[in-house]
């Protein structure tokens, strides 16, 4: 175990370095912050002056090495349109986009796990049909068209939830569906087949002679082997919520990194676009790596080479 | 109990793949598709889709580029106001919704499929690299893979359309070069066990080519694994171009897909419903046949659930 | 299964637990959300946030509505949009180049510091010398500033300047506090800025809201509201959610699309105010364009129904116009405003007489999504043109590679763009026809507008320069370097117990919005 960990964080040092690479050629590329600071009837000879006044007149090769060179000092530049270092920027929004995150996977999981549940149990029945066509149905809505239908319905219609904004646990609710609802048809599908799966292995189908309750049965062994494919797929599901998070921290005006990510490659910011593609690169890696001990913790069957 | 029922049909499939053994596969592949209540659904929804895209241009009542300023966001046909010449109603520019629906198919579908392809073929290709050359060069793709995996595809997408404009080919180009990395591990790890099966160490042995051996071998392995994961990369694709358009990255006017549709829709829907429902519909409805599609096929291909089917029988 | 759902829910409290504990910090903002029906409390949602704290490095209407309530200038627009002494006493113009400004005794800062002559030296000199400032540009033409003594200042400017007052009634003319900036340097201020007006800083949660309470000493009017929350909502039907339902007071930005429901509400109304923005399409004149041609120009003008744009897309909310100056901003050209020309016949006579009887293809490049409605407009014009024969080649653009193609001047025959004047004077505006601006652009060159323009800009008798100033719009809009197509509107959504009047430039002065 302790091998696998120190191999596993020594994969991270060439993946950061990757992902900073290919960020800094993408934002380098992504041309000239200038044009959007001025009004649109700047003259050239202003934009000139603010281009060389923020050093984006030096070559590439410079401007690489100075970004590397800050960075070893955890240093990502100054964000152009706030005028402030761009890492704080991006770590202050990190609660509000956690605390969306933690509740749309409470949503998916409160949602996803009797439902896929009881639709494997009753496999091909019209309720399994009903519950697998929901699901694809929750797949299919982008996440920005099922935010405005909740607060047209229990906003603006009924008023019960707030519209926007961060703060009580009640701002929390609508987006929370919102973006977990994606997340909870996946891992509905994904509990079903697991189910399914294990329903139909040997020991099962032993207990199930024995006579042991049906109850007893599907939760005892089925429903936590079944977590085992759940688990890692909340790992994969992080990038998931990331770019849910983008639409719907949009749509709710929700304070959090999304609408910072959004509006810093909108505006172009390159110092926030790298910082906060940095952060959330490093939280993938963190969880993922989190959930893969959790796995193996869960299923010793595998080991660890 | 339904679970019985259940395996008993499934045996009767096997039975039948084993009886109809000379019949063309066509016939058999028809067959076996009747078997299934979803399958069936969503074989029938893929095909009406793609014939539709194919024929866009006979079936469109109207140019869905065309203004008319005198019927603007007229309502579907059958509520007041609403007039047959327009079934599905109009925009905010008078332009006919079912004509654009139609239209949209094409891009739709055309974004959806050809990025899946692409990402295919970058992923096997980089999958049997990394999978049969292993050491270094393994480790350096896999930590390419790595991260690719750890920068959310949307956020890649949004930087490199900041780059480059978004057109078609851009779009199909992007999210194909952002969704290769399922395929690589999949493929590396179907090459990764086949390279020490006796057969291929044989064919080595006697001096055949690396790139051969991996294509004769390794193929047929990963056809299925490949089918499923694609069928559902090409619903995600679609609902992915409906997030890049609500981000004004997606498909631009005059070209229209659904999911500028229902970008554009969105700000009618508390007065001019329609606007966003309709095509939201037509990426539901297409979105559920290629999963029930891509369920069925999974069923049928992988060997491993056929197994446990068949386990699950008395 | 009873266990199951027992583990559920010993799950879900745990995280919700774990979640409330992460809102804690900020539930207490989120029951000042309700504020919206509390008579002291002013809640106004704009469509974007502010970029910063820094009054001298905005250049956002968005910013200058907070920056405008919480600092003080030399003077100010007033609500009749006229130009009203701020923090200035009195003042007078000593020759051609120099004026003397006296302040107002006993202003202070919000920490309590009095505001002298310095602060105003320190401001306007931050402003006048820092490139990096997004406001530098405006500044200048400033060339000295002087401290006579505590309240009395003089400035010098190069050369006669008769925009010296606009520039010291707009943002970025702000009056920052020296001693206070200079101790803890910009980081610090932007987290806790420090004016003179009637509002001070409380807090501001990036992309949420601004909040701003009275300050107490304000040297003029007391500041009438308890509480004023500016928040930011980008999604134009959440915004307007907000609005229907108590949660904001005023909403700006409201699309037509939303404007039914809106009037349809009771408890709202829609609001409809001017802008200085001009939308526009830049016609490139250089040698070898189709559009070189000035029959081909008038041709294009003539085909395009701006009235019917203005009806039938915009529902009425914007002003056919035939000069970048509307009404209200000096040097306009009432001939010029709410005027059009369209005639279909003659158009395709034109073209014909120009050689393409057998139509013509054109680029237009449009930017989606920066303007109300800008893609829309943008295929509709496309569509008009269709009809006297000119095949539109449209390239619809979002918001940054817009303006790369606008700025890198890689435009071809056309380009539509909206232009404001955050001037109020068409010295601003009308540089576009000057020979060095219009380089590489539309490449338009007349002499007599270059002397016009050069002779108005130094020109001190504001009768003779306001005839000037009209002059060159007649040519321009005689030879089109420009084709105009209508002034833009600004749509806000109004609470019912709030009396709420629209200005010119868009901008709040909290204590001109009064409960009914």
């Amino acid at each position: 175990m302790r091998k696998y960990l120190i191999r596993r964080l020594l994969q991270i040092i060439p993946v950061i370095f990757i992902i900073t690479f290919v960020v800094f050629v993408l934002v380098y590329m992504a041309g000239d912050p200038v044009a959007l600071m001025l009004p649109e009837d700047a003259s050239e000879a202003d934009r000139e002056a603010l281009r060389a006044a923020l050093g984006l007149n030096d070559p590439f090769i410079v401007q690489y090495f100075r970004f590397l060179l800050d960075l070893g000092q955890g240093n990502f530049g100054t964000s152009f349109r706030y005028n402030q270092d761009a890492l704080p920027l991006v770590l202050e929004r990190l609660p509000a986009t956690f605390e969306l995150a933690v509740a749309s996977m409470v949503v998916a999981i409160m949602m996803s796990i009797p439902l896929g549940i009881y639709s494997a149990r009753k496999r091909n029945s019209f309720v399994d049909l009903f519950i697998t066509g929901g699901s694809v149905l929750g797949k299919a809505m982008p996440n920005f068209w099922l935010g405005i239908i909740l607060i047209l319905l229990f906003a603006v219609n009924i008023q019960f939830f707030p519209v926007s904004g961060r703060g009580s646990l009640l701002h929390l609710v609508l987006p929370a569906i919102t973006l977990g609802t994606g997340v909870a048809a996946e891992m509905t599908r994904l509990i079903r087949s697991s189910m399914l799966e294990i329903l139909g292995q040997d020991y099962m189908r032993t207990a199930k002679s024995k006579g042991v309750n049906n109850g007893r049965l599907i939760y005892k062994h089925a429903f936590r082997n079944s977590l085992i494919p759940v688990v890692t797929i909340m790992g994969l599901q992080v990038s998931q919520l990331v770019s849910g998070a983008l639409i719907t921290e949009s749509v709710f005006a929700w304070p959090g990194l999304g609408q910072l990510l959004v509006q810093a490659v909108n505006g172009r910011d390159m110092a926030v676009v790298q910082a906060s593609v940095f952060v959330i690169a490093i939280l993938v890696i963190v969880i993922n790596l989190l959930t893969d001990i959790v796995y193996r913790l869960l299923d010793p069957r595998i080991n660890y080479s | 109990m339904q679970a019985n029922a259940e395996s008993k049909s499934e045996l009767n499939i096997n039975d039948k793949i084993a009886k109809s053994k000379n019949q063309s596969t066509t016939i058999r592949g028809l067959k076996l598709l009747l078997q299934s209540k979803t399958g069936t659904i969503g074989f029938i929804i893929v095909i009406c889709v793609v014939l539709v895209a194919i024929f866009a241009g006979v079936l469109a009542p109207h140019d869905p580029a065309l203004n008319n300023l005198t019927a603007t966001l007229k309502p579907p046909a059958w509520l007041d106001g609403g007039s047959w010449n327009y079934v599905l109603g109009t925009d905010n520019l008078g332009r006919d919704v079912l004509s654009r629906i139609i239209v949209g198919t094409r891009v739709s579908l055309l974004v959806g499929v050809f990025s899946v392809v692409l990402a295919g073929l970058i992923g096997l290709i980089i999958g049997i690299v990394a999978g049969y050359y292993g050491g270094i060069v393994d480790n350096i793709l896999m930590r390419l893979v790595d991260s690719f995996l750890a920068i959310p595809s949307i956020l890649f997408i949004l930087v490199v359309l900041a780059v480059f404009e978004p057109s078609l080919l851009v779009l199909i180009i992007v999210i194909g070069l952002t969704n290769w990395v399922t395929y690589a591990r999949i493929v590396r790890g179907e090459v990764l066990s086949i390279k020490e099966r006796e057969y291929v160490k044989a064919s080595k042995s006697i001096g055949t080519k690396s790139s051969e051996i991996m294509l004769v071998h390794v193929l047929p392995n990963i056809v299925s694994s490949f089918i499923v994961i694609s069928a559902l990369s090409v619903a995600t694709t679609i609902i992915l171009e409906a997030s890049l358009s609500f981000l004004g990255l997606g498909i631009q006017p005059p070209d229209v897909s659904w999911g500028a549709m229902l970008t554009d829709g969105r700000n009618y829907l508390a007065t001019n419903w329609w606007l966003a429902t309709f095509p939201g519909l037509a990426i539901t409805i297409t979105v559920l046949g290629i999963i029930f599609l891509g369920d069925w096929l999974r069923d049928v291909l992988d060997p491993k659930t056929q197994v446990n089917q068949k386990g699950g029988a008395k | 299964m009873k266990i199951c759902y027992k583990l559920l829910l010993v799950v879900s409290i745990v995280t919700f637990l774990f979640v409330t504990g992460c809102s804690n910090q900020s539930s207490g903002e989120g029951n000042q959300n309700q504020g919206g029906e509390d008579s002291s409390t002013l809640v106004i949602a704009q469509s974007a946030d502010l970029t910063t704290m820094d009054p001298q490095n905005s250049l956002s209407t968005n910013g200058e509505r907070v920056f405008r309530n919480m600092f003080s200038r030399l003077f100010y627009w007033d609500q009749n949009m006229e130009i009203q002494p701020d923090a200035v006493a009195e003042y007078e113009q000593i020759d051609d180049v120099t004026w003397k400004f006296t302040l107002k005794e006993g202003i202070t800062f919000h920490n309590g510091d009095p505001l002298t002559a310095e602060d105003v030296k320190f401001s306007l000199e931050r402003v006048m010398n820092d490139q990096t400032l997004k406001e530098f540009p405006y500044f200048k033409q400033l060339k000295e500033v002087n401290v006579l003594d505590d309240l009395n200042v003089e400035i010098i400017t190069d050369g006669p300047m008769p925009t010296l007052l606009k520039v010291l009634a707009k943002s970025g003319s702000d009056i920052l506090p020296k001693d206070y900036f200079e101790e803890v340097g910009l980081e610090e201020f932007q987290k806790n800025p420090i004016g003179s007006g009637p509002y001070k800083y409380v807090e501001w949660v990036h992309d949420d809201r601004v909040v701003l309470e009275p300050y107490k000493d304000y040297f003029g009017d007391a500041p009438k509201w308890e509480n004023v929350e500016v928040r930011s909502i980008t999604e134009s039907s959440t915004r307007v959610g907000e609005l229907l339902t108590g949660g904001v007071d005023i909403a700006t930005d409201i699309p037509p699309n939303e404007w039914e429901r809106v009037d349809g509400d009771e408890s709202v109304e829609l609001v409809t105010g001017d802008t200085t923005r001009v939308m526009l399409l830049v016609m490139r004149t250089t040698e070898g364009a189709v559009t070189s041609d000035p029959k081909v120009r008038k041709a294009i003008d003539l085909a395009i129904d701006q009235q019917a744009i203005v009806d039938s897309l915009l529902k009425g909310t914007g002003v056919p116009v035939r000069s970048r100056v509307p009404e209200g901003v000096f040097g306009s050209n009432p001939d010029l405003y709410d005027s059009y020309v369209y005639d279909v016949e003659k158009a395709k006579d034109l073209l014909a007489e120009a050689g393409y009887e057998d139509g013509v293809e054109i680029k237009l490049t449009a930017p989606k999504g920066r303007y109300p409605l800008d893609g829309e407009v943008a295929q509709l014009i496309a569509s008009m043109l269709g009809k006297v024969g000119i095949t539109v080649n449209l390239e619809l653009l979002e918001s940054s590679a817009f303006l790369d193609v606008y700025n890198s001047n890689s435009n071809k025959e056309m380009i539509m763009i909206g232009l404001a004047d955050g001037l109020f004077d068409a010295s601003y505006s009308l540089v576009h026809y000057t020979k060095d601006r219009a380089k590489g652009q539309t490449d338009y060159y007349n002499k007599e507008v270059e002397q016009l323009y050069n002779d108005a800009g130094r020109n001190l008798d504001e009768e003779e320069r306001l005839e000037q100033y009209k002059r060159i719009q007649e040519i321009v809009a005689e030879e089109r370097p420009h084709i105009f197509l209508y002034q833009q509107g600004m749509n806000y959504g109004v609470s019912e117990d709030i009396n709420f009047k629209p200005r010119l430039d868009a901008v709040f002065l909290f204590d001109d919005i009064t409960t009914k």
